[in-house]
């Protein structure tokens, strides 16, 4: 394996790490769209991840993981107006599916969290 | 070097720590510097020598600040950069690498502004003064204050007079001893003296005056005081800094004595002086651990009640039989993963992958076994601190005590993760990876060391006076770090009511370690009240534990 492959995987337990430590970190979710273990019905959804601190947007993550564990980067909207949230948007089907978001708070600290939730017909 | 950088995560509040002191020692050493060591060096005999020993001081602590800030920002523009998928350039241009970049260049451009030449300018004074201004309002935006959504300006500010609070009063101690130490005659220590209480009192002005306003602002009401991890840390500062006040009012009486031409201990000064360095760098280490948990204020929900801290602290028979190793979640995980991959020929996995991130699961066995180590750690610290007490009241055979640590940490070692060798599955080093087994060994050692150390003292194997000292520091690191120790529960609440015993064992760690710090090195009353003191807060130590309690 490549030296660049070795270091992108030994960097991302050091975020683990980081981010485990913290279980109750710094930015905490406060509320979002959908909310933990909630039903949306397929189609276009659109989601809204709100802290109680303000993030940088351009440098936090939302990944969509499906049921087969296969992840998808979602892309997150410049938000000006509103400097606390995340909003992103997926078309979905059926299938259970979880929200891994990273957030970087503003004042440099780094939280992670998921958020599980159910697509109906 | 997975196992370096997992470590390196553990490290990460340690490191925010040591930032934070070398930040205030340097802008402490700067203040000292201008107001008073400078001004002072043609009226007291030595002047010069304690301007360049001052001046040294802050160089080192510049140095210091600039290596921790590296290490710091460089990790987390690592991380981010490999979590985020972004180039470097682009990491660097969050606020709070370009804050940490600040930082770092204003302790880099204070090294020429100290040397010979700048300092007998005229412009001596405002250079280091102006760069410490930037380095301090570089500090406050990689706090809360910065990202908080209303009230920024305001909170900003608050924040950077904490901050210098804390660097005109704590930061500022070295140097006070330093002169303490170098000075001889009383002309000289009244001068210093006054003058430097004087500055103490303006950093207590500044610290409470902030300290008020954030905890109207982050925690808001009583609940959020004791019903959270932040609240309860804030309990901690406070609690130290009333200790730092009430050694900083003893100094004060001797300032006043000395200014009165009296008699006076300055030599009660000087301890009293070094053990308020050791306070208020225990406290630094609380303040750090306090801004990677979010204000009390925005944890709405899962804050604990009242009634739940009573119903968990209501008084117990403490458990003194270990349930079964069997029983636990993860040897009865693996258990079931043997039987499956015995039924389809295969090697089991194993049940709990070390530094995964994922958390381990818990039952009521694993529970009882946890309760079981705290509390038999209890009954031998309890012990330790009764027998210490005997020997200190004339009882010399009882001179062994400190032996009783090392069973002590041989007993932790083997229980404290019981999915690891020699009693789990996991092997020795590979264990290593997660955070808390880490955590537990460092620990471990640290209690064998001074141990050891205490019983070469007592029994005569080791005569110097410095080697005495490595037990009230250590005992006194393992206090702070406890501060910064976290048990990896999932539920909020319970790590909570965890954090609400162990911090006041840290507490107590940490008095017991000063306490005897001061009975080795102030002679007279002082050292013989506190030669009592420190046994009694070991025996503290040991109710605590035996009073613990996770369910
Ligand atoms: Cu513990």
């Amino acid at each position: 394996m490549s030296l660049r492959h070795h270091f992108g995987t030994f960097l991302i337990a050091a975020a683990c790490t980081v981010a485990s430590l913290s279980a109750s970190a710094h930015a905490i979710l406060i509320d979002s769209t959908p909310k933990l273990n909630d039903t949306v019905s397929a189609g276009h959804v659109d989601m809204v991840f709100t802290y109680n601190s303000k993030i940088d947007q351009h440098r936090s993550r939302i990944v969509l993981v499906k049921e087969d564990k296969s992840e998808t980067v979602l892309t997150i909207a410049a938000n000006n107006t509103k400097p606390n949230e995340l909003d992103t948007h997926a078309d979905l089907t059926p299938g259970t599916y979880t929200i891994r978001w990273q957030a970087l708070a503003l004042d440099g600290h780094i939280t992670r969290g998921d958020v599980p939730f159910t697509v109906t017909p | 070097m997975e196992l370096l950088v997992d470590i390196f995560g553990y490290l990460s509040i340690i490191l925010h720590g040591v930032t934070i002191i070398a930040q205030s020692m340097m802008l402490g050493g700067i203040l000292f510097l201008v107001f008073l060591a400078r001004p002072f060096t043609h009226l007291i005999t030595q002047g010069d020598d304690l301007e360049r020993r001052v001046t040294r001081l802050t160089l080192y602590s510049a140095i210091g600040l600039i290596l921790a800030e590296m290490t710091g920002v460089g990790l987390q523009i690592a991380v981010v950069m490999s979590t985020v998928d972004l180039g470097f350039l682009d990491v660097m241009q969050a606020p709070f690498a370009i804050a940490g970049t600040v930082k770092m260049l204003c302790a880099l451009l204070l090294i020429p502004c100290l040397g010979q030449r700048v300092a007998t300018r005229s412009l001596a004074a405002v250079l280091p003064l102006l760069i410490g201004a930037a380095e301090l309002t570089a500090a406050t935006f990689t706090t809360h204050a910065y990202a908080r959504l209303d009230d920024n300006v305001l909170l900003l500010f608050v924040e950077g007079l904490h901050q210098f609070g804390a660097a005109i009063w704590v930061g500022a101690i070295p140097c006070f001893v330093l002169a303490l130490g170098r000075l001889h005659d009383a002309h000289s220590w009244r001068l210093v003296g006054a003058r430097f209480s004087r500055m103490s009192m303006i950093g207590v002005t500044s610290i409470v005056i902030s300290g008020a306003v954030m905890s109207f602002f982050y925690i808001g009401n009583w609940q959020g005081f004791y019903g959270t991890a932040y609240g309860v840390m804030v309990g901690a500062k406070i609690a130290m800094f009333l200790a730092l006040l009430a050694l900083g009012a003893g100094n004060l009486m001797v300032t006043e004595r000395l200014r009165k031409n009296q008699d006076a201990s300055v030599i009660r000064m000087r301890r009293f002086a070094e053990v308020e360095i050791g306070i208020g760098f225990t406290l630094f280490f609380a303040a750090a651990s306090l801004t990677s948990v979010p204000p009390a204020v925005d944890l709405s929900t899962d804050r604990v009640t009242l009634h739940e801290i009573a119903v968990r602290n209501a008084p117990a028979w403490p458990r003194l039989t270990s349930p079964d190793h069997d029983k636990l979640a993860i040897s009865q995980m693996q258990a079931r993963l043997d039987t499956q991959a015995q039924q389809r020929g295969q090697v089991a996995a194993q049940a709990n992958v070390p530094g995964s991130g994922v958390l381990p699961p818990r039952n009521a066995d694993d529970i009882a076994w946890s309760e079981y180590n705290h509390h038999w750690a209890g009954i031998f610290v309890l012990l330790i601190g009764f027998l210490a007490l005997l020997h200190r009241a004339g009882v010399g055979w009882l001179k062994h005590w400190p032996l009783l640590f090392l069973l002590m940490a041989g007993f932790l070692l083997v229980r404290s993760d019981p999915e690891v060798w020699p009693m789990g599955n996991e092997g020795f080093w590979v264990a290593w990876r997660d955070v808390e087994v880490t955590q537990h060994r460092f620990f471990v050692a640290l209690i064998m060391l001074f141990g050891l150390f205490e019983w070469a003292v007592r029994t005569g194997r080791l005569r110097s006076a410095k080697a005495a000292l490595v037990f009230p520091l250590l005992v006194s690191v393992g206090g702070a770090m406890l501060l910064t120790h976290n048990h990896q529960i999932s539920n909020v609440k319970d790590q909570l009511l965890i954090e609400l015993t162990h911090t006041p064992l840290a507490l107590a760690g940490v008095s017991a370690g000063w306490a005897r710090w001061l009975e080795l090195r102030l002679p007279g009353r002082g050292g013989r009240i506190a030669g009592w003191v420190w046994p009694i807060c070991f025996m503290l130590v040991g109710v605590i534990l035996l009073w613990y309690r996770e369910a």
